[in-house]
């Protein structure tokens, strides 16, 4: 989840913090650096490939550095920062949320680590106006956290915590439909100096900033992989329960990209594969791997330079995405009790030669994917199964109430009934049976709307047909239109729903085929 | 908790007076004049009670369509008495049910009679609890029950419009002592669903309905207040011809939805397949999904259909592939028509497609959203801006990323092999998975670390066949042959490498003992990892016959028996052949289904590890000892 740090350069961020060192003199905002640079440490480790926006605010906010993967970028701007006035925080979220609605929309989930000294500078009446004033939730799906660098005896955070509380449970609400993201925390230091501050933000990082490990099995071909960014639960509408990606992800098999289609994923998730070490390259689907988080696979413990680079070990990843990408195909993925999602080699249009294995989280269910079947019932076909379905699978439900054919509020649906039963009525006796077909349809749809003036419109229409038949038309057509036209009219059954018309039953057609 | 559009009633006026004629003509022979003499069909006109009933099961259509569950609308016909068509039930919640149940009310006919009875009776109707209302434990029964009357009519002035709405209100607040009084003794048996509810909010739309040219002494009246806040009263006036438009307009805000007009939609035409025109399609959903737009949107462009141009997709590219946001359900406005119909039947087949902004600068596109089919609906996905995977890390950097010699072209085989297809019943899934467990038992990744896979047409057969549930009597004969002739080539003192493909041959190293060896050592590493079935631990058998024959000096004696071996029956028993010692097969069908069988590796001799190709020493340090002994 792309973050923003929401920095307070207030003057009062600027008081110096007491300490019993005198060799270093220590601010709120130094400390608050400190605090910064070690999240940056932790997604360097962790998540390299999360966004960090840097936001400092006082009374006007500024986008110091704006979404980026340089971190250094970053950590150079901190010693360099311009002290502000006077915290204002509902300024500062008008600005955060511009930032992110026009960089990533109101649909990617966010985080946002605010970064305050714990004094609002108001007493309750002027907390309670700025909760008013707050611009939460906002339309995007958000996870708060708050990081006070402050004391935890000090007077004034106890002023202060009901608004951050506030935030975060704002926050948290949002009224995304997205909102599977857990709520934010308030992160306040046990004591107000470095290691304190940093303690608590270590704390911060490995409950929101959990990376998400598994491994992609197919078969017996395996390897482990980080997803990013890390999946949230998901929750089916109508199910209470929510399903959560399992760790190990089975391949069920393969299928086209053209029959899969483009089904639609709840999220999206690099496959990233990681090294793993092996002590026998020829075979080592017959070993047990050793997950390894980068960097430490360099043991040397090996004189197979092979080894020392992981880059070099064969990586089942590598070759499924190759296969993938040269068969246009995709794998169907199954992701947990009920859950499944597809595998495939994507590419940013714009840089189309470094593609990626791609996985699509689809809805939990069997039916995410209807032109599939149901998802459970994938399976490969041998030799005795007979004559296999082939994708995609009908829809078994016709869209729009069943297409009762009745929605002749516009008058050109009505003109295009009518005329189809008179192109029909010009083309007897081949089309009888579609003639009456759509008669008896007309016919259906003008009761319920108790329309009987069309009724009696189309049996006049039916018997000028009849009227400006050629002498050379088989005498069946005549027949069959005057019949027509009557039975539309017959009073006995003209709004009997349950009759139906049926076409005159006639010798003529024996001998009208002799001719 | 129960919003207002929970619960919707429509009061269908059936008096005589709506049996007169809209008139508003329609006119059937539109366009070609056929000769003279061809009497023209004269135009006709629904009548009033035709207008109103489309236009009412127009706006349950819309409603449904989006709304398959949760929002309910009724539909109570009203002459001399109610006529009520269906209940809150889910199973009486549709267009077929309404529209049997109108096919039995029939067209107007005469009578007294007027609109107070299916107004009173709609009232009674919203104090009925709905199915999920019922649901609740009686020990939630505070919510608030809600609901909106649309009652189509046609008064003489504004004076009985007002007392038609006044009658309303004291059935309502009749209604609600009724149910309060009736409360405490029901709560101790809450269950019982025909209690009544208090209403606690009625939105009242009264439509008044009039011919083309009639005078109407009804003015509009925008919502008021009634009852303390218990009724809200809004009186519309319209024309009959007009009632469809007004209805289709009055469900957007009761139901949060909003317009999307999408343009340029490029279809065959049916006379001239060979050209293509482009369309516009309207289509509904809820307003939520607008909201990106509204960044840049004034508030009266929200309000009015949002133009979204179609974006031809292009290959796998775009698409809901794009799109990993929330999606709200989509109808046609207008279901009936050919566009509809065609951009309907485009996404239920599975293909999705790409909205975006109409801007007028030139080569600047931006996509909004996208549409497609998902369970036999349809949906409409906003795209947000930028993704939090974009910019990937270069595969070729990862773990792996430099090896050069995947066998991509097998895996691509073995894809195809392992395709999935729609069956029915159970258990398809675990099917898939153990073929591909078979499939994969033995499968090294790179050219580079086989040479049986590289072999091609000599060695084909077996690895195709091996890969079986079982073999045949044919099929293991079949990979005797490969084995034989493998043998063959060794004894005549052939490169296996000889039979590499010529860009191959060169990377294989080794002298021909190794290679030899490592063939034979692969081979039996495949064949043991399927000795499932008893076919095929007779083929390992006799896959360890050539190898040990192999391993041995050429004696006549060792020949004969792998001669014998080779033509033992696949049939015979486990253990018949001399090789017995040595076959390792899973013990149970549950080692079977774990798909484990695996002979258990031991870690390979250090010394054979620091001496590569070399022969190993054993004992080096006692070596070491005795020269610094020395």
């Amino acid at each position: 989840m792309p973050t923003v740090i929401l920095l307070d350069v207030s003057l009062s961020m600027s008081r110096p913090v007491p300490s019993s060192d005198s060799t270093e003199n220590h601010t709120r905002l130094t400390i608050a650096s400190a605090a910064i640079n070690t999240f940056l440490d932790y997604l360097c480790v962790h998540s390299k490939l999360e966004y960090v926006a840097l936001v400092t605010f006082s009374s006007t906010y500024e986008v110091t550095i704006p979404f980026t993967r340089e971190y250094d970028n970053i950590r150079a701007k901190l010693p360099h920062l311009e002290e502000g006035d006077k915290t204002c925080i509902e300024t500062a979220f008008i600005g955060v949320n511009q930032l992110i609605l026009n960089e990533w929309g109101y649909q990617t989930p966010m985080q946002i680590i605010l970064i305050t000294d714990g004094s609002i500078g108001t007493g309750q009446i002027g907390r309670n106006r700025i909760i008013q004033a707050l611009p939460l939730p906002p339309t995007y799906p958000v996870r708060i956290n708050v990081l006070p660098v402050v004391a935890p005896n000090d007077q004034s955070l106890q002023q202060a915590i009901p608004l951050y509380q506030k935030i975060i449970d704002l926050a948290s609400n949002t009224n995304s439909t997205i909102s599977n993201t857990s709520r934010g925390a308030i992160y306040s230091p046990d004591t107000l100096n470095v290691p304190g501050v940093i303690t608590a933000m270590t704390r911060l990082c490995e409950q929101q900033y959990q990376e998400f490990w598994c491994s992609l099995k197919c078969g017996q071909l395996e390897a482990r992989v980080q997803l990013f960014p890390a999946p949230t639960p998901a929750s089916h509408d109508g199910v209470s329960a929510t399903y959560t990606i399992s760790n190990q992800l089975h391949v069920i098999g393969f299928i086209s990209q053209q029959d899969l289609g483009t089904p639609i994923a709840l999220s999206k998730h690099l496959v990233i594969p990681q090294a793993q070490t092996n002590n026998n390259t020829n075979r080592e689907n017959y070993d047990t791997k050793t997950p390894t988080k980068e960097g430490s696979s360099t043991d040397g413990s090996t004189d197979e330079e092979n080894i020392s680079d992981p880059s070099k070990v064969p990586n089942f990843c590598v070759l499924l995405h190759g296969a993938l990408k040269v068969e246009s195909m995709a794998a169907v993925v199954q992701l947990g009790v009920d859950w499944w999602g597809t595998l495939s080699a994507w590419c940013e249009a714009a840089r189309a030669r470094r593609s990626c294995l791609l996985l699509s989280v689809l809805r939990p269910g069997t039916s995410a994917a209807p032109w599939l079947g149901a998802l459970d019932q994938l399976g490969p076909i041998d030799e005795t199964t007979t004559n296999p379905e082939s994708f995609p699978i009908r829809s078994w439900r016709s869209y729009s109430g069943g297409g009762s054919g009745c929605a002749w509020a516009r008058p050109h649906a009505l003109l295009a009934d009518v005329q189809k039963v008179l192109r029909h009525a010009r083309k007897l006796p081949d089309k009888t049976q579609h003639l009456y077909k759509e008669l008896n349809r007309l016919r259906r749809a003008a009761i319920s709307l108790g329309f009987s003036e069309l009724l009696t419109c189309v049996g006049g229409a039916l018997e000028r047909e009849c009227a400006s038949l050629g002498g050379s038309a088989p005498p069946e057509c005549a027949l069959q239109l005057a019949h027509a036209a009557a039975a539309l009219r017959d009073p006995r059954t003209a709004l009997d729903i349950k009759h139906t018309l049926q076409p005159l039953a006639t010798e003529f057609t024996v001998s009208s085929m002799s001719h | 908790m129960f919003p207002t559009n929970h619960k919707t009633i429509f009061v269908l006026d059936h008096t005589p007076y709506f049996g007169i004629s809209s008139d508003f003509p329609i006119d059937f022979d539109v366009s070609k004049s056929r000769g003279a003499g061809y009497v023209p069909l004269p135009p006709i006109c629904k009548s009033l009670w035709t207008c109103s009933v489309e236009a009412s099961v127009e706006y349950c259509r819309i409603v449904w369509d989006l709304f398959p569950e949760g929002k309910l609308v009724r539909f109570i016909v009203s002459d001399a008495a109610a006529h009520i068509l269906n209940t809150w039930a889910l199973a009486q919640q549709n267009l077929t049910h309404i529209l049997n149940g109108l096919c039995l009310v029939g067209p107007v006919r005469r009578g007294a009679g007027g609109d107070v009875v299916g107004l009173c009776a709609a009232i009674e109707s919203l104090a009925e609890a709905s199915p999920i209302q019922s649901s609740r434990p009686s020990t939630e029964r505070l919510f608030q029950n809600r609901g909106r009357i649309i009652c189509i009519t046609s008064a003489r002035d504004d004076d009985s419009i007002r007392s038609l709405a006044e009658i309303a209100l004291n059935t309502l607040v009749q209604q609600n002592k009724k149910a309060s009084a009736a409360q405490p003794p029901t709560t101790t048996d809450a269950s019982t669903s025909t209690q009544s509810l208090v209403v606690h909010y009625c939105h009242l739309v009264i439509i008044n309905v009039t011919p083309e040219k009639a005078e109407t002494r009804v003015n509009n009246q925008p919502l008021t207040e009634m009852g303390g806040g218990l009724m809200g009263v809004e009186v519309i006036v319209c024309r009959a011809s007009t009632l469809a438009n007004l209805l289709g307009k009055l469900v957007l805000p009761h139901y949060r939805l909003a317009i999307t007009t999408v343009t340029g939609i490029p279809m065959k035409e049916e006379q001239n397949a060979s050209s293509s025109a482009n369309y516009d399609v309207e289509i509904i959903h809820s307003a939520e999904a607008h909201a990106g737009l509204r960044a840049s949107q004034t508030a009266a462009e929200a309000t009015e259909s949002v133009v979204l141009r179609w974006w031809t997709p292009r290959g796998a590219e775009g698409g809901a592939g794009g799109c990993n946001g929330p999606l709200w359900r989509v109808t046609p406005a207008d279901v009936a028509s050919r566009p509809s119909a065609c951009l309907v039947n485009f996404l239920l087949n599975g293909r999705s497609v790409t909205l975006e902004v109409p801007t007028r600068k030139a080569g600047c596109r931006s996509a909004s959203h996208v549409l497609a089919a998902q369970g036999g609906e349809l949906w409409i996905g906003a795209l947000g801006g930028r993704t939090p995977y974009e910019d990937p890390p270069a595969l070729s950097e990862g773990a792996g990323g430099r090896v050069t010699d995947y066998r991509i072209k097998e895996f691509g085989a073995l894809m195809q092999q392992n395709k999935i297809h729609p069956l029915r019943g159970i258990g398809s899934n675990t099917r898939a998975r153990t073929k591909l467990q078979r499939h994969t038992t033995y499968w090294p990744l790179t050219i580079s670390s086989t040479l049986i896979f590289n072999l091609g047409s000599v060695m084909e057969p077996l690895t195709r066949l091996v890969v079986q549930e079982s073999l045949t009597e044919d099929e293991v004969e079949t990979c005797r042959g490969v084995l034989l002739s493998l043998l063959g080539m060794e004894t005549r003192h052939e490169f296996p490498s000889a039979q590499l493909p010529a860009n191959l041959r060169g990377k294989s190293s080794g002298r021909r003992e190794e290679q030899w060896r490592q063939v034979w050592g692969e081979l039996e590493a495949l064949v043991r990892a399927h000795s499932n079935s008893s076919p095929h631990r007779a083929l390992l058998r006799t896959l360890l016959e050539c190898r040990s024959h192999n391993h041995s000096n050429e004696g006549e004696s060792s020949r004969a028996t792998v001669i014998r071996a080779t033509t033992d029956s696949p049939l015979s028993p486990v253990g018949a052949g001399n090789g017995n010692g040595d076959v390792w097969a899973p013990r149970n069908a549950l080692d079977a289904l774990l798909g484990a069988p695996r002979p258990p590796r031991r870690p390979d001799f250090a010394g054979r590890l620091t001496a590569g190709n070399r022969i190993a020493t054993l004992y080096p340090q006692m070596q070491q000892d005795v020269e610094t002994q020395n």
